[in-house]
């Protein structure tokens, strides 16, 4: 009987350590906490830079998807032949420099989206400091392109996402639905004829699917219902447009959409 | 009896102590600035870690203990098989002497954020106070039902009595899975709090059925209640094959032969369901949270499915492996024998597959040494068409196993039996053409439609299955035996594989409990309440393995305590008189 308890006791010890030392002999990555970083006024770019590859490699887990080249847009190699990040930065969006692209990028992931890839990049005010994400926008600067990002930038800290405010004014006072869908940044998740991308339900042809009153509901409470075969994004559209759209504005969106049959 | 009586007054005993914990505990939780405990050496990470999943190990077995007693109990009803009703009673007794170790660790666990993560627990008590005493008063219910189901056993076994006794087995059910239900939502809250809840959101304002209700709730709901038979009938395959090896006269061992077979038929068969209840969580998790998701599956935790693809291989290769070497004690079952060479390579080769790494975090020296992102050759079969082609493959094989071994011994009399045996054979054909067509196809489509051929591989198996069984059940109507299972004429070699089986469902079970918390990374309440302590930094697998594989041995160290003392108490269930697994011929010695 002593026997055959120690057979047992081997056979499970055994398992155990095989079990244990399997796990042990894959690669080790830990889940960082991202630390506090503390900068002067005069911080030097080399600095900003050090800290932001850190983060990138780490506690920012930016390689999870960036540089496997399925979820997001590879930023250390080229991209489309538009080259790394640092090169490309500033010509992805016209009038917008490449420090302002990128640290927009990071506090509202959605307002840019690359042709061919999903909004999946969370804000990362949720993660990280104001500090952690100047050093990632200088840290990808650096990736073929000149560092700009200063203590002056780091000194102008972005409103946290719980506490960004409403848009309270809206910022233009056009009454034309398309250049309102353009500037809105409806195009960047609805189709509408060859412009846009399709990640929510395409707006060609919405008229006659739906409701003018419906499409208003969508638009002022996005959240109210979701599309068939919409389900996955549902709640990526934010429900910002009831403030940021003059009362016109919204109805000359409406009835546009309305007719497009 | 004694010990019964004495693990019940310990179970409610620690039970009061813990609602007096979580009575009092927010307000003291409140005057107090401290939000963190320190606990001596392991710290205060790895004590909750413990704690938690040691209870956690305990509840799955006693809630899922009850589903296949009571199931079983129901066989012995319907077909008035004695043997069937003392089954779910030797099951039931090993639940009784389990739940006050259950009871314990819950309050080790309530006890272990009280002093540790005080903050925390101030804020969770806030939120779902309610939901704690409801769930208190419960576990009161669970407690006795639990009580006069098994102790009334003998009492309400005839008529309509036992009809009665039968309702008290449902009602246990009932009870537990409400138990399971509220505690789940505690902790899926801490996963998936609802979008309105931000790190502003004073808990007294969290609305308490959105917290309740939270995006993940059901899923593990659900997932846990089926991993729940899974790890029962693991637990009580291993029970019955150390009862088995240590058994003294040959109707004892043909009972805990019979007894480890069910319990491993129950563990298996309740596992081919699991991936799919795995799926659903899985995308609840994607949709709640793409970034948590991707941590999940690809960010830093993308190495822990390699060591889960490793684990399910081993259950599968040691399930099938039982499987066959049970075959040698059924009367006309080496028929079948020489094919259970190829189900093997089907097996070995699929566990190749489906551990195969494929989208890796790697730093620039290991993108260059392999000469892209993935590697050359490794790359194409550690994608998903591969993996899921493989892991379907495998489970259609291993329900050939089954099947083989439940058509050993009969002869069907049905004049339809050959055509029965080829339509079976084709189907099985159809099924791993569809599977292998898909798994194919999806190198040549975006990832987008990939994704849903996985649902056409599921449904053909899932297909074969039922339309198989129902023709099996049909064409052995009536069928004649080529000589009865000769139960306990068993090498002990396959008890071994009942061993390994159960610790590595208790070890699996571990390292899924690491994922699904791991994945809030540094965060108590997922982007809402964040973790400031000295342990916040959620550790890597082979840190991770270390307390799993601690976890296991205290539980199967503390298990097979328990089960000794509840067996030094009980009068035997296998008696002289005979309650071995069934008419046929004498049961023999194994070697």
């Amino acid at each position: 009987m002593l026997m055959q308890n120690l057979k047992i006791l081997l056979v499970v010890l055994g398992t155990l350590g095989l079990y244990t030392w399997v796990a042990n002999a894959i690669p080790q990555i830990e889940s960082e906490v991202p630390t506090e970083l503390a900068f002067g006024a005069d911080v030097a770019p080399e600095e900003l830079v050090r800290a932001g590859e850190e983060l990138y490699a780490g506690a920012g887990q930016c390689t999870s998807c960036h540089g496997l080249g399925t979820r997001a847009p590879n930023l250390l190699t080229d991209h489309e032949g538009e080259g790394t990040i640092g090169q490309r930065c500033g010509g992805r969006v016209p009038g917008e420099d490449c420090k302002t692209y990128l640290h927009r990028s990071m506090i509202e992931p959605a307002a840019y989206l690359v042709q061919g890839f999903g909004p999946i990049m969370p804000d990362q005010r949720i993660n990280l400091s104001n500090n952690q994400i100047w050093a990632l926008v200088a840290f990808l600067q650096d990736q073929g392109g000149q560092v700009t990002v200063t203590g002056a930038d780091l000194a102008s800290e972005a409103p946290s996402p719980a506490a960004a405010p409403a848009p309270a004014a809206p910022a233009s006072t056009s009454l034309d639905p398309l250049e309102l869908l353009r500037s809105n940044a409806c195009l960047g998740c609805h189709l509408l004829g060859d412009e846009g991308v399709q990640l929510g339900p395409p707006l060609s042809g919405i008229g006659a699917r739906v409701t003018a009153d419906y499409i208003r509901e969508s638009i002022l409470d996005p959240a109210a219902g979701v599309s068939e075969g919409y389900e996955s994004v549902q709640g990526l559209m934010p429900p910002i447009f009831g403030q940021s759209l003059t009362a016109a504005q919204l109805e000359a969106i409406v009835r546009f959409l309305a007719e497009q049959r | 009896m004694r010990s019964g009586h004495r693990g019940a007054g310990v179970a409610l005993g620690v039970l009061l102590l813990a609602v007096f914990a979580l009575a009092a505990e927010p307000a003291w939780a409140q005057e107090t600035a401290r939000q963190y405990g320190d606990f001596p050496l392991i710290g205060s990470r790895a004590a909750i870690w413990v704690a938690a999943q040691l209870h956690l190990f305990f509840a799955a077995f006693v809630l899922g203990v009850p589903m296949f007693a009571v199931v079983a109990e129901a066989i012995g009803i319907f077909n008035k098989e004695e043997r069937y009703d003392k089954l779910a009673k030797e099951f039931t007794r090993l639940l009784l002497v389990s739940y006050s170790a259950t009871a314990i660790w819950g309050a080790v666990l309530v006890f272990g954020l009280v002093t540790l993560y005080p903050g925390v627990w101030s804020y969770l008590a806030e939120i779902f106070d309610v939901s704690m005493w409801v769930y208190v008063g419960i576990f009161f219910f669970e407690s006795f039902t639990l009580y006069l189901y098994y102790y009334g056993w003998d009492h309400w076994k005839a008529g309509r009595a036992k009809w009665f006794h039968w309702g008290l087995g449902i009602l246990l059910n009932v009870w537990g899975t409400l138990v399971m239900f509220i505690a789940n939502s505690w902790l899926t809250y801490m996963m998936s709090p609802p979008a309105e809840v931000t790190p502003d959101t004073a808990p007294a304002m969290v609305q308490f059925w959105s917290a309740f209700a939270n995006a993940t709730w059901m899923p593990i709901n659900i997932h846990r209640l089926i991993a729940n038979v899974v790890f029962g009938g693991a637990i009580v395959g291993a029970y019955a094959a150390y009862r088995f090896l240590m058994a003294r006269t040959d109707e004892e061992r043909a009972h805990y032969d019979w007894m480890g077979y069910i319990g491993n038929l129950v563990a298996i068969s309740a596992l081919i369901v699991l991936p799919f209840a795995g799926y659903w969580l899985g995308r609840e998790i994607y949709e709640f949270n793409q970034q948590m998701g991707i941590t999940m599956m690809g960010g830093f935790m993308s190495w822990l499915w390699i060591v889960q693809a490793f684990l399910i291989g081993v259950l599968f290769l040691a399930g099938n492996y039982y499987l066959w070497v049970g075959m040698g004690r059924i009367p006309g079952a080496e028929r079948f024998t020489p094919y259970t060479k190829y189900m093997l390579v089907v097996l070995v080769l699929g566990v190749m597959v489906w551990a195969t790494p494929h989208t890796m975090i790697a730093n620039r020296d290991e993108i260059s040494a392999m000469g892209g992102q993935f590697h050359p050759f490794l790359g194409v079969l550690g994608v998903m068409s591969a993996k899921n082609t493989a892991v379907n493959l495998m489970i259609l094989t291993t329900f050939l196993s089954f099947l083989l071994y439940r058509r050993a011994n009969k002869e069907p009399v049905v004049g339809w039996a050959r055509q029965g045996t080829v339509i079976q054979g084709a189907v099985f054909a159809i099924a791993a053409l569809i599977v292998v067509f898909y798994g194919v196809y999806g190198y040549f489509v975006p990832a987008i439609v990939r994704i849903g051929f996985s649902v056409y591989q599921v449904l053909a198996v899932l297909g074969t299955i039922v339309a198989v069984i129902a023709i099996d059940i049909a064409m052995m109507r009536g069928a004649t035996s080529r000589g009865a299972i000769r139960w306990g004429q068993m090498p002990a070699r396959s008890q071994y594989a009942l061993f390994i089986l159960a610790v590595t469902f208790t070890w699996l079970m571990g390292l899924m409990g690491f994922a699904r918390s791991g994945i809030r990374q540094h965060w108590h309440v997922f982007e809402v309440m964040r973790d400031t302590s000295q342990w916040a930094a959620t550790p890597a697998l082979g840190y991770a393995s270390v307390v799993i594989s601690a976890c296991v041995l205290i539980f199967l160290g503390l298990v097979g305590f328990i089960f000794w003392v509840g067996g030094l108490a009980e009068k035997p269930i296998i008696s002289s008189t005979g309650a071995g697994p069934g008419p046929g011929p004498q049961p023999v010695a194994g070697d």
